[in-house]
């Protein structure tokens, strides 16, 4: 089996994921151009649902769906509105036939846990089994499969984010990237299209809304602005039908009450109804019953279900108004809007988005594929194996990040839209003598008070020198990286003694019980937890040592006098290494050749800089070694070692 | 600490083109932004991120007048800061409260047409002081410049209230 999986005479070879509420895609380029990959069956678009039995048998896809009718408690659908959710969000607490399990205690209840075939699990692990399946499904077709993409709602939180990176890693995959689900439909469209300007994309799925404003200016995508609902899609105008329909199927009113059997019957059936009014102008349906009582029949117009979900569909305007405001951009100076999501097959969302932006959108791309396909691409181009070299994807923090300060108030430390990664350096007091600790709470989220924001973290410094109150000044760093994800980290001033700082995030999974995870899942046939450690070892060196051959094959003239030989010689010594089974001995070794390249890496960066600026090709630029700073001084001026 | 033009490595003036501000971001990243390092080694990696880190900043300060004033006054030794810079004009304080009147009226009686036009007509003002404050600073006019970054401050901060109102009446 493990040979199988990491047949090393394969070429690992990149992936992209749409992780969806209701679906979700596995994709990859081939010849030049993105393409979904089929299961063993021709199926390419996978339910998002996961049936766990009684023996341990973990099913995803359409086989788990067919059981979430006959078994719906042990069949979890639509986890993804789950992801990053504490357990008593009221997100967790609406319609719908999980069996959830009640929180003991505080640190139990930063994540959402429920009951299937006999197993207390979480949305990330429910996550991993999909990402598991779509893994396995593109080693059926690639045989090895190398790094992957995995798509994430723009309006995606900190936590949320950080779920879905856990589930990638309990699944196995080597997450190269989060990436914000309409930027990824954009670089489909822009690279099919290959038109510059400014677009919209309006991306309405099963379970979550974005829009976004961006440019593509000659494979660069600067993403102007985005907003969005996470707790918006599909899956709630199937739900308002529901509502509709269960008093129906149960022959009373006693809705509260219903077995979760019929409670699932009824959101199928309204799903139904729904793809159903896409075409056709009214529909008219037999409702399933259970026993043997006469099929009560439903008819419903296409304009009756518009009155019912508008309220929703309205709910995407504010949105989109803030988008556009955000951005500085009236819908007039748009050049196109893209549609992207299953949801935006409903004509009422065509025609609310048409009149919205004044111009009928595009979706000649298949919206519920076309997020996949960006995903591919980006995969493609960061495993450097892509022809598409000058794609740039440049994103934005989609809430604002801001600390808690005296009197409950949420002070902004990064507004919403700001260019990603981005950082923001903070310097706090202390207000007692001898103080030595200081309590710092991270929101996320647009309102006045911290209370009503998105908690993200709590954290204490620690081991602050005594001295008098108003003395030590503490310099907090806040990074956000490509992904989205937040970073802290502190330092005293006066002292310059860098903090120790246990960053307790409010919500999801702590890095040992994802550790602990992974552990558990050697169950599922994937080798130890040593074998593990190997093989991500040797990917790595694997990447180190082809990213080092190739930049000596391009930059061996900005070396200086003995720095090849002693960058061939940890090569050699990395490359013999690699070949044995100590998973710390390749560590070291990358360690070693990543020391030997430091000062020359610099260097390199210095030239590319300087030939972006000169908009001259890097061959072409002069920067004599003397003159570049090297890689130290870069981490020097930053704050970082 | 660089000044975000240096690490742009633009000239310091208050009149930049936005678009040329936009090509040169857009320039530095695609030398810097981490993606380009995706499949380097962590040593690197973490050079670009801090590297590109500071770029967004730079970029993200240019493009917001009242911080790029500041950068502008600093690069020429002027103190800027709202406890280094002189008191406000009396008359603009009159001024500025009597509007923030009209509007804290018009957001309690939930009139979207009225906050729609005092937004409007302060943003006009904001677009007279830029360039007044464009000229200053041609000019050289020191005691010019912070009363006109002062007045900036005071009609920026209304517009965010604006917006503000605006926003929450969308949201009902």
């Amino acid at each position: 089996m493990l040979l199988e999986i990491f047949d090393p005479k394969a070429a690992p070879r990149p992936i992209g994921i749409d992780l969806g509420t209701t679906n979700s895609i596995v994709a990859r380029v081939r010849d030049d151009a993105p393409v979904v990959i089929a299961d063993c069956n021709g199926a390419w678009l996978i339910p998002s649902a996961v049936h766990f039995d009684k023996k341990g048998t973990v099913m995803v896809g359409e086989d788990a769906m067919r059981l979430a009718a006959v078994d719906p408690s042990s069949t979890i659908v639509s986890v993804k509105r789950l992801m990053g959710r504490g357990a008593a969000d009221p997100e967790t607490l609406r319609l719908g036939t999980f069996d959830f399990v009640q929180a003991a205690s505080p640190e139990d209840a930063k994540t959402v846990r429920f009951r299937a075939g006999g197993r207390t699990l979480t949305p990330v692990e429910v996550s991993a089994e999909i990402l598991r399946a779509l893994k396995k499904i593109a080693e059926d077709e690639l045989q090895r499969v190398g790094g992957a993409v995995i798509t994430v709602p723009a309006y995606f939180d900190d936590a949320q984010r950080q779920a879905t990176k856990d589930a990638g890693r309990l699944a196995g995959l080597d997450v190269l990237r989060l990436l914000n689900e309409p930027t990824a439909a954009a670089l489909a469209y822009g690279l099919e299209k290959k038109q510059n300007g400014l677009f919209a994309v309006y991306d309405l799925g099963g379970g979550t809304f974005d829009v976004t404003i961006l440019r593509l200016d000659d494979g660069v995508f600067e993403v102007k602005s985005t907003g969005g609902d996470s707790a918006l899609g599909g899956d709630d105008m199937d739900r308002a039908l529901a509502n509709q329909l269960l008093p129906k199927i149960l022959g009373s009113d006693d809705v509260a009450n219903a077995a979760p059997e019929l409670v699932r019957l009824a959101l199928d059936s309204a799903r139904k109804i729904k793809h159903a009014l896409t075409d056709a102008v009214e529909v008219e349906v037999e409702l399933p019953v259970r026993g043997d009582a006469p099929a009560p029949r439903f008819h419903l117009t296409r304009d009756q279900f518009d009155a019912l979900v508008k309220p929703l569909v309205d709910r995407t305007g504010v949105a989109c108004r803030r988008a556009l405001r955000d951005a500085g951009v009236k819908p007039g100076e748009l050049d196109g809007v893209i549609l992207v999501g299953g949801s935006t097959r409903v004509p009422l969302v065509k025609t609310f988005v048409a009149e919205l932006f004044g111009k009928t959108p595009l979706d000649d791309i298949d919206p519920e594929k076309v997020v996949a396909l960006g995903a591919a691409i980006q995969a493609n181009v960061l495993a450097g194996s892509g022809s598409a070299d000058d794609v740039l994807l440049l994103d934005v923090l989609p809430l604002s990040l801001g600390i808690e300060t005296m009197g409950g108030v949420a002070e902004k430390i990064l507004p919403r839209n700001t260019t990603i990664p981005t950082g923001a350096k903070q310097v706090f007091t202390t207000y007692a003598d001898n103080q030595t600790g200081f309590d710092l709470h991270v929101v996320q989220g647009e309102r006045e008070l911290a209370v009503d924001c998105r908690s993200l973290a709590r954290f204490t410094l620690k081991g602050i020198p005594p001295m008098p109150a108003g003395m030590a000044r503490l310099e907090v760093t806040f990074t956000v990286d490509v992904d989205g994800l937040l970073a802290v980290k502190a330092r005293e001033l006066t002292t310059q003694i860098e903090q120790k700082i246990d960053v307790k995030p409010s919500y999801g999974l702590s890095d040992e019980q994802v550790e602990e995870m992974l552990l558990a899942a050697l169950d599922h046939g994937e080798g130890d937890l040593a074998a593990r450690r190997l093989i991500e070892e040797r990917v790595e060196a694997e990447r180190v040592v082809h990213a080092t051959k190739k930049a000596l094959a391009a930059d061996a003239s900005l070396l200086v006098e003995g720095e090849r030989a002693d960058i061939d010689a940890q090569l050699a010594s990395l490359e013999k290494v690699m070949a044995g089974t100590s998973a710390g001995a390749i560590h070291a070794a990358v360690e070693l050749l990543d020391a030997s390249t430091k000062a020359w890496a610099g260097r390199r960066m210095d030239r590319a800089i300087a030939a972006a600026i000169a908009g001259k090709r890097v061959d072409s630029v002069e920067t004599s070694v003397s003159e570049a700073r090297g890689v130290e001084a870069h981490l020097e001026d930053h704050g970082k070692s | 600490m660089q000044s975000p033009f240096e690490v742009l490595e633009i000239e310091p003036r208050f009149d930049l083109d936005p678009a040329a501000l936009e090509a040169r971001h857009k320039e530095l990243s695609r030398a810097l932004h981490p993606d380009r390092y995706a499949g380097r080694p962590a040593s690197e990696r973490r050079m670009a991120l801090s590297k590109a880190i500071e770029v967004n900043e730079a970029y993200r300060m240019l493009r917001d007048p009242i911080k790029r004033a500041e950068a502008v006054a600093r690069s020429r030794a002027i103190p800027v800061g709202e406890t280094s810079e002189p008191k406000p004009d009396p008359e603009l304080l009159m001024e500025m409260m009597e509007a923030r009147e009209d509007l804290a009226d018009a957001g309690k009686s939930k009139d979207a047409k009225k906050v729609e036009s005092l937004a409007a007509s302060m943003r006009a003002r904001e677009a007279t002081v830029l360039a007044s404050l464009a000229k200053a600073f041609d000019a050289k006019d020191d005691p010019k410049i912070l009363a006109l970054l002062g007045e900036l401050r005071y009609v920026r901060r209304y517009v965010d209230e604006t917006d503000a109102l605006i926003e929450l009446f969308e949201n009902g």
